[in-house]
């Protein structure tokens, strides 16, 4: 009894000093103000903003401001959702394409108001002109500037191996070289195809060893052939109302993008890169041009300095330069672009103080910090056109390269900013669905992309229409939401009207109330709750920033007719639900009907099974990525063999429809595999019901064994009629339990696909979660979050009848 | 020992010795045994070993060998730039998942027993139907409910900080905590109360001086399981968790994931660190971890 008092003791302490170390922060002191300034650059830029910042904080003695590096793949839905909860930072990078997410929703401060201020005596006179027009106006809306611009990076820049080219009697690519659909060898080295295709080397087995040219990704590639055609996603950038997908030209240019990897094998697809990615390829000099954006330069930089003394100048594992992207056939130049910039978010507490760090970091001591660090070029033309941004005789020598970084100023001119409007991320999003199967041959563009187009202008237009939606009435809702809880409340207390209680019985009452509270308060703003609350959401429209709006049956309705992705998670969720419980159920019962023979070390059996099961998701969910990788990752190692030479030839012919355009299969990016891929991985986690059915099998009396063999009974036998029956409550419970954790599969889908390819693993929380946090349609999420419940309570209904089957030994009814 | 006739004719002695022969002429069996549980402990440990390996492999070395390959010079230079890298701090991780869970944890065995204690011995208003309402919120998704705590979080200025993830735990602690306890509350003899009854102790005393210590085990077990279902929290952190100061192992190692692009020998050790302290608390509380999911899954 004592060793109980103790731990309590223990844990008291122990509690008590978590608490305190949870809650007591310093008091901040009342003179300097704190800034938080947010940015997503990588590791390389975090340094070179660091320092800046400090020199900032040292000419303005009363800020502090504190910096923080999120990644990019999240970094606006965490902006917005911080936002929402009042806990959004001062200063934010933020770029074109999603500025519109924050200013229509009243999130970041117009700079308008303060391009007049006085100057004080750090900060310079300040005159927007300076800065390039385009991406100042790629920043604004309606006249009002929400974001000043950093730098522009027009995605125009090819990295270039010297010395690749000169092998084959070239210095650099010709500075008038051009791209068309079909090759043009009358121009030799000027046509892009041409040039391609001298620096392929292809080895004895015919796998392809050197490329000439990878895009950073494989979208960029397709828009240059989208832009340098005249051609565009849509009718208006800012605020788009006609999806342009199904346009012959841009059609043509997915499918051009495709062939160039799969048909003429003149570009590596992402699945040549096996494991790298276009940059790595490039230092690995297995390509010899590699497209991207001049931010690329610090990586590549340190990735090909082989001169480890700091003091020393680098000395780079080949000759680098960069080069100017080619012209469309006819002369046309176009290129995607990138471009940042600094905001102020609206609820800053210090918007003067937060004016002056932006106006710092977004202009002349930001741009330069970033340009000596050679990572983003200037966003004001004076600038970029002077050093450290053009290596110059002052420049220092590890920045010299590459050296032709006039090419930025040049390439902005004809830089394309992808469209900025609101609603564009959402329907650009489902337009381009099914660009991954063109991308790896499974269709063709003019076959999907006139559907996804379709079903994305719907989006569009309905989206279009809700702009306007009647307020949605609190009071009202509130209302409902008290008659239900009252009902409820009704439903459990009328059995005890009209009773007689003693003293001693009112006592107990009182006790037993007091006990519950706890939960009784927990029911109330945890649960009972949030599921009224949850359900009025779900009528509405509400992104907990703008007032919310009454919305009827519309999102009910929205999920089942218009919303593709709704029945496609369905679909996927049911499919794996009903595959891997049962099947998991079967191999944790073998195992466990294994494991209770008498075989020796039962407990170290038991451990090896069951670590997979308690070990940590996101750990596994890296792993697993790693094992299904489609070249060098085990599964295909074992199939295909190594290298892709030996292997098991039985299962190559099983799995021989599945194989893709490069002689494997590439698990978790190809649609027919992906979702089994994860039926596959959750049967590791059978040690978890293994464990149990073990115990409950163990709990099973040998008399009953023994009186079954008397009485004739063979293995099988005994195994249906003794062993299921007893073991039956632990299965009933392994499988309950089973489907209702299977229907909210989340982090595996999360951290390894997204729910790609192609929607393959789309599973249904995961869809409900992108609603609710990725693009803050709460009404929506809400909504489907009750239908997954009812799906839920249908199926454990159906279930529960299966009761009568269950065999209770000694009933607690 | 009755000498009875069994339907095959068969004495008990017989069929005995029979049951005997079969397990013993099947000493084949018993190997087959063994080698079908060896196969498939290797299958189910190999992502691990690949994790292993790969931690310990340096990048040159990775890209050169294959995948199940051990690494010829072992080393431990991965592990060092994981955790010396300025941007990311798994000590930090680790620090912070180990308050929440413990914070979670205390919660959780406070207020699950004291509520079980209540369904199980006390009579009050309501009581069974109350009980039904507590089945009931055991088989809810937790989506339905994610959604509005998160708004009522936001608006409470909640977000951000460790509360969101352990307050909860102090308000019932899991309904199906609750429900266990009072399965184990109800087999605790009643004439242990009306003893204490008989010496004037009230329903509190009862509680922390009979009941709580004799719960040891089901208490261990509840704890056990709250601990590593808010160790392994992935939803709960991402969330509510958004300063990198603040994020507990799973995030953290996603998100380190998302800043080192396609580096696996760096992953693949961020992975091993998170994982280290999953393995050493089961291999120490393993027996309490057996006992408890023999309570649970036989009910």
């Amino acid at each position: 009894m004592t060793n109980v008092r103790a731990w309590g003791k223990a844990f008291a302490v122990i509690a008590f000093a978590a608490f305190t170390s949870v809650w007591a922060q310093p008091t901040p002191s009342e003179a300097p103000v704190r800034l938080r300034f947010v940015c997503w650059d990588g590791d390389e830029a975090a340094q070179a903003l660091k320092s800046e910042l400090k020199r900032f904080e040292a000419a303005h003695p009363n800020i502090k401001v504190k910096f923080e590096a999120n990644n990019y793949s999240n970094y606006f839905e965490k902006l917005l959702t911080q936002f929402a909860a009042d806990v959004a930072p001062d200063v934010v990078m933020i770029d074109p394409a999603n500025f519109q997410r924050f200013s229509r929703r009243g999130a970041l401060l117009p700079l308008n108001q303060f391009f007049d201020q006085a100057p004080d005596d750090v900060a310079p006179r300040f005159d927007i002109n300076t800065y390039y027009p385009s991406i100042v106006d790629a920043h604004s809306l309606d006249g009002n500037l929400y974001v000043l611009p950093r730098d522009i990076a027009p995605i125009a820049v090819v990295y270039f191996n010297k010395r690749m080219f000169r092998e084959i009697g070239l210095e650099q690519p010709p500075a008038d070289w051009s791209w068309d659909f079909e090759p043009r060898p009358e121009l030799g080295n000027r046509d892009f195809l041409t040039l391609l295709k001298r620096f392929q080397k292809v080895n004895d087995v015919g796998k392809v060893v050197q490329w000439g040219y990878v895009p950073g990704w494989q979208d960029l590639l397709t828009d240059l052939f989208v832009f340098g055609q005249g051609a565009r996603y849509t009718d208006d950038p800012k605020d788009p109302k006609k999806m342009l997908f199904d346009d012959p030209r841009v059609m043509r240019a997915f499918q051009f993008s495709a062939d160039l990897t799969l048909k003429d094998r003149l570009m590596p697809s992402s699945f040549d890169q096996a494991g790298t990615n276009a940059r790595q390829m490039f230092t690995q000099q297995r390509v010899a041009m590699f497209h991207s954006g001049i931010w690329e330069t610090p990586q590549l930089r340190k990735e090909l300095n082989q001169e480890t003394d700091p003091k020393k100048p680098p000395r780079y594992t080949f000759e680098w330069n960069i080069a100017i992207a080619p012209a469309y056939a006819d002369g046309t130049r176009a290129y995607p672009t990138g471009g940042s910039g600094y905001g102020i978010m609206a609820k800053t507490r210090h918007p003067k103080e937060a004016w002056l760090l932006t106006q710092w970091m977004a202009g002349g001591p930001g741009m330069l910090a970033m340009a000596r660090a050679g990572i983003a070029q200037p966003a004001i033309k004076p600038l970029a056109l002077a050093e450290p941004w053009i290596p110059g005789p002052n420049t220092p020598i590890d920045q010299q390269v590459p050296a032709n970084r006039i090419i930025t100023d040049q390439a902005e001119a004809y830089v394309v900013f992808a469209p900025t409007g609101l609603l564009w991320n959402e329907v650009n999003s489902i337009a381009r669905q099914p660009v991954g199967t063109v991308y790896t041959g499974d269709a063709q563009a003019k076959d999907v992309l006139p559907a996804s187009n379709r079903i994305a202008q719907d989006r569009l237009d309905t989206l279009r229409r809700e702009m306007n939606l009647p307020a949605f009435n609190w009071p009202l809702g509130a209302a409902v939401g008290l008659a239900i809880g009252a009902a409820l409340i009704y439903w459990v207390y009328r059995p005890e009207f009209g009773k007689h209680r003693s003293v001693r019985e009112r006592r107990e009452n009182w006790a037993g109330y007091l006990f519950i509270l706890p939960w009784l308060l927990g029911v109330l703003f945890f649960t009972a709750g949030p599921m009224i609350f949850s359900l009025l959401m779900s009528v509405s429209d509400w992104d907990i920033i703008t007032p919310a709006r009454f919305r009827g049956f519309g999102n009910y309705a929205e999920a089942f007719t218009i919303d593709p992705t709704f029945w496609v998670s369905l679909r996927v969720t049911l499919l794996y639900t009903l595959i891997s419980v049962p099947a998991g159920i079967v191999i944790a019962l073998a195992l466990a009907l294994l494991l209770n023979t008498k075989v020796r070390g039962i407990a170290l059996w038991r451990t090896c099974y069951y670590i997979p099961a308690m070990a940590s998701p996101i750990a596994g969910s890296l792993i697993w990525l790693k094992l299904f990788q489609p070249e060098g990752g085990l599964l295909n190692s074992l199939i295909f063999g190594p290298e892709g030479k030996g292997g098991i030839p039985f299962l190559q012919s099983l799995f021989a429809p599945l194989v893709g355009a490069n002689g494997q299969i590439n698990w978790l990016q190809n649609e027919k595999t992906a979702l089994g891929s994860f039926i596959f991985m959750s049967i590791f986690g059978a040690g978890g019901g293994m464990v149990i059915l073990l115990a409950a099998l163990q709990g099973v009396p040998q008399y009953f064994y023994e009186a079954a063999t008397l009485d004739g009974a063979g293995p099988w036998k005994r195994f249906r009629n003794v062993t299921v029956p007893l073991i039956s409550p632990a299965l009933f419970f392994s499988l309950i339990t089973g489907f209702i954790g299977s229907f909210q599969v989340f982090t595996n889908a999360y951290q390894m696909t997204q729910g790609g390819p192609n929607n393959a693993t789309m599973f249904f929380m995961l869809h409900t979660y992108n609603n609710a946090f990725r693009i803050l349609r709460m009404g929506y999420a809400s909504a489907l979050a009750w239908v997954l419940f009812f799906v839920v309570l249908i199926f454990t209904i159906i279930q529960l009848q299966g009761n009568r089957y269950v065999h209770y030994e000694g009933a607690e009814r | 020992m009755v000498q009875a006739e069994t339907r095959t004719g068969m004495s008990h002695a017989q069929a005995q010795r029979s049951a005997q022969l079969a397990s013993a002429s099947s000493a084949g069996a018993r190997i087959a045994t063994l080698l079908v549980l060896l196969v498939g402990a290797v299958v189910f440990l190999v992502p691990f070993y690949v994790m292993v390996a790969i931690s310990l492999k340096t990048k040159a070395e990775l890209g050169a060998t294959d995948i199940w390959s051990w690494p010829q010079n072992p080393t431990f230079e991965n592990f060092r730039t994981v955790l010396s890298n300025p941007n990311v701090s798994f000590p930090r991780f680790l620090q912070n998942t180990f308050v929440i869970s413990t914070l979670s944890t205390l919660g959780v065995l406070f207020s699950s027993s004291v509520v079980a204690y209540a369904f199980a011995r006390l009579k009050f208003a309501g009581r069974d139907r109350l009980f039904l309402v507590l089945l009931a919120t055991m088989m809810l998704p937790g989506i339905v409910t994610m959604i509005p705590t998160y708004v009522l979080f936001a608006k409470l200025g909640w977000v951000n900080s460790f509360l969101p993830l352990t307050v909860p735990a102090w308000f019932g602690g899991g309904a199906f905590n609750i429900f266990l306890l009072r399965q184990f509350y109800l087999g605790i003899p009643r004439e242990l109360d009306e003893a204490a009854f008989l010496d004037g102790a009230n329903y509190w005393t009862i509680f922390s001086r009979i009941i709580l210590p004799l719960s040891g085990p089901a208490l261990a077990t509840v704890g056990i399981f709250a601990f590593m279902y808010n160790w392994k929290d992935f939803m709960g952190p991402l969330l509510y968790l958004n300063d990198p100061e603040l994020q507990t192992n799973e995030l953290g190692l996603s998100t380190y994931n998302a800043l080192q692009s396609a580096q696996w020998e760096l992953i693949m050790a961020g992975s091993v660190i998170v994982m280290v302290p999953l393995v050493v608390l089961f291999f120490i509380g393993q027996r309490y971890f057996i006992k408890g999911i023999v309570m649970t899954g036989g009910k």
